[in-house]
């Protein structure tokens, strides 16, 4: 077994040396952590729960875990959390050093609930949430298994893979450690710390030859080299991993961000998937390699049910996937204390494997997808209602050149009457990458381009990274010198790296009073020549460091609180928009709603807004992989993201560029983007049949906005992202769970983007429910589907397959206009497609569409519901809108009969108001002609 | 107050002219004939007709049309997406009817600046289209005058083509007796140069005797070094003093030579210094009265020589000395001279030779000259040969990084303002304007390639007016530059009056 994974080490090694990319970045082998973690495998666990020790408290419980072999107790703490979860915390029991326990990724401290013993005996403790939601621990061997109303759901440590390297001092001299030749960089190793040469000659050299320790000895303990850098280690081993698997469940999702299928692969014949913020270049497709963000959510996905697991660590972490072929979990007392769990069929494995930092684990037990989901954002929070503007279409491109290109840019939007709402500007907006900054001759007069901008209602995003160049003369530079802002080097001295601007630094956003210092730089007197219709953009803050290694911060460079980089890696970046969201706000006196955008992320980064998923291609496989890349952010909390339309790098052929348009105006996150070398490509540059299209895209995307809005309400009120995988809606349909080219925005329309050159029909995959046929209409020509699976469907280079589930309603605003502010008092069409029972139902939320005062009640979220004859609007709760617009059309498709007549009243008026409608039998799609109903009062349709 | 009332409000937003269609005693059916709708559908702020023609003042039609009328100013259509959205667009404001927005009426200030600038484009135009014909006139001149020069020279070519071949032969007949009468003369000057050389040798070897016995002091047969330190001729770095170093340069690096050594290798060193033993009695050179050629510079080792074929030919005069006279003593290689039938032979050819190359070179000339007349004759001037006055001629334009010059019919190129060299950024190619409008730019392709990416080409837009200028030049695309030209051959001829420049009458 070890030894056919090795070969296949071998051949995977040899045919790395093609790939340009992927020699830049490590494999598991590469790092020596997750090598040794991965050898664990098939050993039986050396870690005993100590069940004496057990110390239970109102919420929460301790044991001790004694790793057998080296004496090492640990401590185990479980603290049972409202809303059906557990959270597990191990650390040494008298730890060397302390671990770092991961800050500003939950949204506040969990709620916690009540812990019930339920059952003590000397080989194992169930403790619960109640009599159906219960956690076992088992002595010996250590292990954890999980329960919910689906009976046993998850295992931990079911297969001995419980490793954790303790905080321990280092016994040999570092001379004595054979390490591994490498002719490239050995010549590069500095020079051993004076200090630490001291400290372990004080012990007598006899014993120096005979000290057989394997931890000693393994190569990677306590100083690491990769390429032409070496991580100096100073503080050993202190890595801890897993195994984690899902009795039950066939399918996992989530651990973003990584270029490959929603459903997780097995890592078996490979490397694991890699959670570790990288700048990485032009990126390999349907690879576990390590992106830009890390999530480190999973969620298992069961026959009917779910479950997730919140693995909250920002160190570099690895995660293998194991289809695992059945039996061998429950052990024999699983099957008496589980009340008759019977042995599990296939299932799936993951091994979490990290590098530093506290085991700090969350088990959420659903039972159902969307409680899982529910449960994750519980923790991590939720995506605020963005402002209309951020939903909308955004241009942008490496770069701008200047003033005069803006306005070009923009005008041509209008001369094309193509809608527009963002233009943005790229690193060369600033004079010579000094962010907060304008370049002086190109942008003389922002403020006068911002009005051009701002007077036809449009944004615009500037790019503030992270790097700071160190020019003596840049603000910015002056004062992070001078108040000791820097990361330091392990010297102490500020960290110097190479970025865009050359020779930079970087602000340690771990320290408080950096993150106020980024936030008051926005302020309008600062940052001059921006207005409040100024977002921003903050990239590169993975952080990307040319000259690093993996192209990152070396990981023994120190952090705020004496944290080496390695313990907080993932973080950065959320810290860095973490920041700027706070100025954003604090500039505006919290009354308008921030937007941002950021390349890296961990969880907890939806609170800010959007991400996109980084430098990708124009290529067709970008395009493919941008929907289950999208999926996978969505489900793990992420619910604004999008990639960049049209592919970054190199140029997009027409056809591909048109897909690409009608595939992003269904994202959550819809903005073109382009590399400096490539040919422009703003849509206003092609043939007319193109522009055409493109425009019609556009404005299908703007024609929906109310829904999309409206899905992003809930989404902050619920954490359902709008952009949702089919199982989401239909958890029992298993055909649904491993596809990566259709997917539901909402519960209501089923998308199916044509991402193949050439196409001339795609093949559909219709979801259904069980109890009743589900009818998909076809949102332009109303021609339904009925019945699961798949259908070809016909495609022209017009047509984006997009359907209306039956049994839903959708608001729309069909007006076309130059930027989605403009839209803002324009009525409704209320699309009305119905289910086989002649019901539909939808919602419909409305407010100012940029200020927070939807906070204070100044919104309308309404319930719209169509029955026996009549559709009636009512408020859902006591917000209330008086500016709310108007309804000009209403659509119902699948009626089967023509109504007589139709008569509409508004509440607080008696008056019974007849309708205009048309009604074509022949499709069963009748259009109420111009009812005037306002939004912001309840109202009804009767239909006679 | 939702929507508007069609038959209060009238009929807004469409053309006067097309008020007819819209007649409040009967049903509308939309323009395109898809629909019949009651009257009081029109512009009622819903969209019933899939063309839009019934919503013509209100933005319910995605792809309908606003008319702002515009009085004082031009009147245009607007799409129906700007109708009430809060913007105003039409000068008169009349787009914005129902949203409150405070729009406020400039079409006559609009109106009065149009004009102006009507006029001066009129003016310009004008005056650019008078230009046009003198420089079509003369790109006719010299397409004619280029015609009657290539069919003058061609049949120049003719002619000489024939001169040429009559003297080929003429010269391949004289080149016979000439090279047997050389050869015969060659074999003559060999003969004597071989018995030269003999007795040369022989001389040199005895006036090499004869110093091998002046030098060896002691008569042993044998130069020792002290008898070299003895000779002051030796002290080649004027110290007065011949050193031992000194000594055993010119002894091969031994301490001593044999006679036999001295005749092969010690003579050949030495005899700079023999030649000049006269003048080592007089005063040592820094007391000359000649000025020193360069400041206390060395007496001249002979191989140090070799150095001087590389002399920068700025030292001028003062370094034209008399030592490269002196030390290049090339033995000037007799020649014996022709006899006089050899001689007449000779010349004889020569003269043949020469008639021959010049009526070449004539040939080759006229067709270079026929080539490059035929090539302009190829390039596309223009339907009335306007754009020819501009060949030859190159503009500049300068921005805050580069200059770019842009020679029309020939390339475009870019150079760094503050030094570096030119890079091309393509050179002529073709006209590349729309079908209507062929000459409207010029594109210049197949420049310097860029790193990792594609060959530069430049794209130039020729708009109307008096002067040749360049009035940008950018590069919106990597490596794709574009200029802006502004120039007389693009201006096309005035119609009528400057009113005829705007679009619409309803002034």
């Amino acid at each position: 077994m070890r030894l056919n994974r090795n070969c296949l080490f071998f051949i995977l090694s040899f045919c790395y040396v093609k790939g340009v990319d992927k020699g830049n970045f490590k494999s598991c082998e590469q790092s020596s952590f997750c090598k040794r973690h991965r050898a664990t495998r098939e050993t039986p666990s050396a870690y005993i729960a100590d069940l004496k020790s057990l110390s239970l408290h109102k919420e929460r419980a301790f044991i001790d875990v004694i790793n057998v072999e080296a004496n090492i107790p640990l401590t185990l703490e479980i603290i049972a959390l409202h809303n059906y979860a557990f959270r597990i915390k191990i650390q040494e029991k008298n730890g060397l050093r302390k671990r770092y326990q991961v800050e500003n990724a939950l949204v506040r401290e969990p709620e916690t609930a009540p812990i019930i013993l339920l059952e003590k005996k000397d080989d194992h403790i169930v403790l619960g949430l109640d009599a159906v939601n219960r956690m076992v621990i088992q002595g010996n061997p250590f292990r954890l298994d999980l329960f919910n109303k689906d009976g046993h759901v998850i295992t931990m440590n079911g297969r001995g893979m419980f490793k954790f390297e303790h905080y321990r001092t280092r016994k040999t001299l570092p001379e004595e450690i054979p390490m591994e030749h490498n002719p490239e960089t050995d010549s590069q190793i500095e020079p051993l710390d004076a200090e630490e040469v001291q400290q372990t000659s004080e012990e007598p050299p006899a014993e120096v030859p005979v000290n057989n320790d394997a931890e000693e000895t393994e190569p990677g303990m306590w100083e690491e080299d990769y390429k032409s850098h070496h991580d100096s280690k100073p503080y050993g081993p202190s890595s801890f991993g897993v195994d984690l698997s899902f009795p039950g469940s066939n399918h996992v999702y989530g651990i973003p961000e990584h270029a490959d299928s929603l459903a997780l692969r097995d890592t078996l014949n490979g490397d694991p998937y890699r959670l570790y913020n990288l700048d990485v270049f032009e990126y390999e497709l349907w690879s576990p390699m390590a992106l830009y963000g890390a999530i480190p959510f999973v969620m298992a996905k069961g026959k009917e049910g779910a479950v997730g697991v919140y693995w909250q660590n920002a160190a570099e972490t690895w995660v293998d996937v194991r289809d695992v072929p059945g039996g061998g979990v429950v052990s024999s007392l699983m099957k008496l204390v589980s009340g008759g769990a019977s042995e599990p069929g296939p299932h799936k494995e993951v091994h979490f494997i990290s590098e530093s930092g506290l085991m700090d684990v969350f088990f959420l037990l659903g039972p159902g997808p969307k409680d899982v989901l529910q449960q994750y954002t519980g923790l991590t929070g939720v995506t605020p209602l963005p402002q209309m503007f951020a939903i909308a279409y955004h241009q942008c491109r490496w770069n701008y050149n200047d003033q005069e290109d803006v306005q070009f840019v923009h005008e041509n939007f209008d001369k094309e009457d193509m809608p527009l709402d963002v233009i943005w500007l790229d690193i060369e907006h600033t004079d010579n990458k000094k962010y907060f900054t304008w370049d002086p001759i190109k942008f003389s007069d922002s403020l006068g381009m911002m009005k051009n901008l701002s007077d036809k209602g449009r944004k615009l995003v500037t790019i503030v990274d992270p790097h700071i160049k160190r020019d003596s003369n840049y603000f910015i530079h002056k004062d992070c010198e001078a108040n000791g802002f820097y990361i330091k080097d392990t010297n102490g001295k500020d960290f110097e790296g190479w970025c865009w601007p050359g020779s930079s630094s970087y602000p340690d956003f771990f320290n408080p009073a950096v993150r106020e210092y980024w936030k008051e730089q926005y302020a309008f007197d600062k940052y001059h020549g921006t207005t409040k219709d100024v977002y921003i953009w903050n990239d590169m803050n993975e952080p990307s460091v040319f000259n690093g290694p993996e192209v990152t911060m070396h990981k023994d460079k120190l952090h705020h609180g004496g944290w080496e980089h390695r313990d907080v890696h993932n973080i950065y970046g959320m810290l860095v928009v973490d920041s700027t969201f706070q100025g954003l706000m604090a500039r505006g006196e919290n009354k308008l709603r921030p937007f941002i955008l950021s390349r890296s992320f961990f969880a907890g980064s939806q609170r800010y807004g959007a991400i996109w998923t980084g430098d990708n291609g124009a290529e067709w496989g970008h395009l493919q992989v941008s929907i289950p890349m999208v999926l996978s952010l969505s489900i793990a909390g992420m619910a604004f993201t999008g990639g960049d339309v049209g592919g970054f790098f190199k140029n997009p052929e027409t056809d591909l560029l048109i897909r690409w348009y009608q595939a992003g105006a269904y994202q959550p996150f819809f903005r073109a983007h382009a590399h400096e070398q490539t040919r422009r490509r703003e849509p206003y540059l092609y043939d007319e049949t193109t522009k055409d299209i493109i425009r019609q895209a556009i404005r299908q995307r703007y024609a929906l906005l109310p829904y999309w809005y409206t899905l992003f309400y809930e989404n902050e009120k619920t954490g359902i992202p709008p952009m949702r995988p089919l199982w989401l809606e239909y958890p029992k349909d298993s055909d649904t769970f491993a596809l990566d080219d259709v997917y539901l925005l909402g519960d209501s329309l089923l998308v199916r983007p044509v991402t193949e050159s050439k196409a001339t029909s795609v093949k559909v995959y219709f979801p259904s429910d069980e109890s009743a046929m589900t009818i998909w209409y076809d949102v332009e020509t109303y021609e339904t589907f009925t019945g699961r699976g798949y259908k070809s469907i016909e495609v022209d280079m017009y047509k984006i397959p997009v359907f209306q589930r039956g049994g839903s309603i959708i608001p729309k605003k069909l007006r076309p206009r130059r930027s989605s502010v403009l839209m803002q008092h324009d009525p409704y069409t209320l699309v009305v497609a119905l289910d086989e029972e002649g019901k539909a139902s939808g919602t419909l939320y409305i407010d100012d569409g940029e200020s927070f005062d939807y906070r204070e009640g100044k919104y309308v979220y309404g319930h719209l519901d169509y029955q026996r004859g009549k559709l009636s609007f009512r408020f859902l709760d006591a917000g209330r809108y008086s500016d709310a617009s108007w309804v000009e059309r209403i659509i119902v498709a699948g009626l089967r009969l023509k109504p007589h007549k139709i008569f509409a009243q508004i509440q607080g008026t008696k008056d019974h108001v007849e309708l205009d409608f048309k009604y074509e039998a022949k499709m069963h799609i009748l259009t109420i002609r111009k009812p005037k109903l306002p939004m912001n009062y309840e109202w009804h349709l009767q239909f006679y | 107050m939702y929507g508007i009332d069609g038959v209060d409000l009238g009929i807004d937003g469409i053309v006067m002219f097309c008020a007819t269609l819209y007649d409040p005693s009967h049903d509308f059916t939309c323009l395109d004939g898809s629909e019949k709708i009651p009257f009081s559908y029109i512009n009622d702020d819903y969209c019933d007709c899939k063309d839009g023609s019934d919503e013509p003042g209100t933005s319910a039609c995605p792809n309908g049309m606003f008319f702002c009328r515009n009085i004082g100013y031009r009147s245009h259509y607007i799409p129906s997406s700007r109708v009430n959205d809060g913007i105003c667009d039409c000068c008169d404001g009349s787009d914005e009817w129902a949203t409150g927005t405070n729009c406020t009426n400039n079409c006559y200030e609009l109106g009065a600046s149009a004009r102006e600038e009507a006029k001066e484009k009129h003016d310009i135009q004008q005056r650019g289209y008078q230009l046009k014909l003198q420089y079509s006139e003369q790109g006719k001149q010299s397409r004619k005058e280029k015609q009657e020069k290539f069919e003058i020279l061609q049949r120049e070519r003719s002619e000489i083509e024939a001169v040429k071949l009559e003297r080929e032969a003429l010269k391949e007949a004289a080149e016979i007796p000439e090279k047997e009468a050389l050869e015969k003369h060659r074999a003559m000057e060999e003969e004597i140069r071989s018995q030269r050389q003999a007795s040369e040798k022989q001389k040199r070897d005895e006036e090499a005797l004869a110093a091998f016995e002046q030098l060896d002091s002691n008569q042993d047969g044998v130069l020792t070094s002290d008898e070299i330190m003895a000779k002051p001729i030796f002290d080649q770095n004027g110290d007065g003093l011949v050193s031992e170093e000194e000594a055993k340069f010119f002894l091969s690096g031994q301490t001593e030579m044999t006679r036999e050594e001295f005749l092969n290798t010690g003579f050949v060193l030495m005899k700079p210094y023999l030649t000049h033993e006269e003048e080592v009695a007089s005063p040592p050179p820094s007391s000359t009265v000649t000025p020193p050629a360069e400041g206390g510079e060395l007496p001249e080792i002979p191989e140090g020589e070799t150095d001087e074929e590389e002399e920068d030919f700025d030292h001028g005069e003062a370094d034209h000395d008399d030592r490269t006279e002196d030390s290049e003593v090339l033995p000037v290689e007799e020649t014996l001279p022709y006899d006089p039938e050899t001689q007449k032979i000779v010349d004889e050819a020569k003269a043949a030779r020469d008639a021959y190359n010049e009526a070449d070179r004539r040939l080759r000339e006229i067709e270079r000259d026929l080539k490059n007349i035929e090539d302009s004759m190829k390039n596309d001037y223009g339907p009335e040969e306007e754009f020819s006055p501009l060949h030859g001629h190159c503009f500049e334009f300068t921005d805050r990084e580069y200059t770019y010059k842009f020679c029309p019919f020939d390339y475009a190129s870019q150079r760094p303002k503050h030094g570096g060299s030119e890079t091309r950024l393509g050179q002529w190619g073709h006209w590349a304007g729309p079908e209507n409008n062929k000459y409207s730019i010029m594109m210049l392709e197949k420049g310097v390639q860029c790193w990792n990416g594609p060959q530069r080409s430049c794209k130039v837009h020729f708009t109307c007016g008096v002067d040749n200028v360049i009035m940008s030049a950018s590069e919106p695309n990597r490596c794709e530059y574009e200029m802006n030209f502004v120039t007389p051959t693009a201006c096309a001829p005035p119609t009528g009056s400057p009113d005829d420049l705007l679009a619409h009458d309803e002034l």
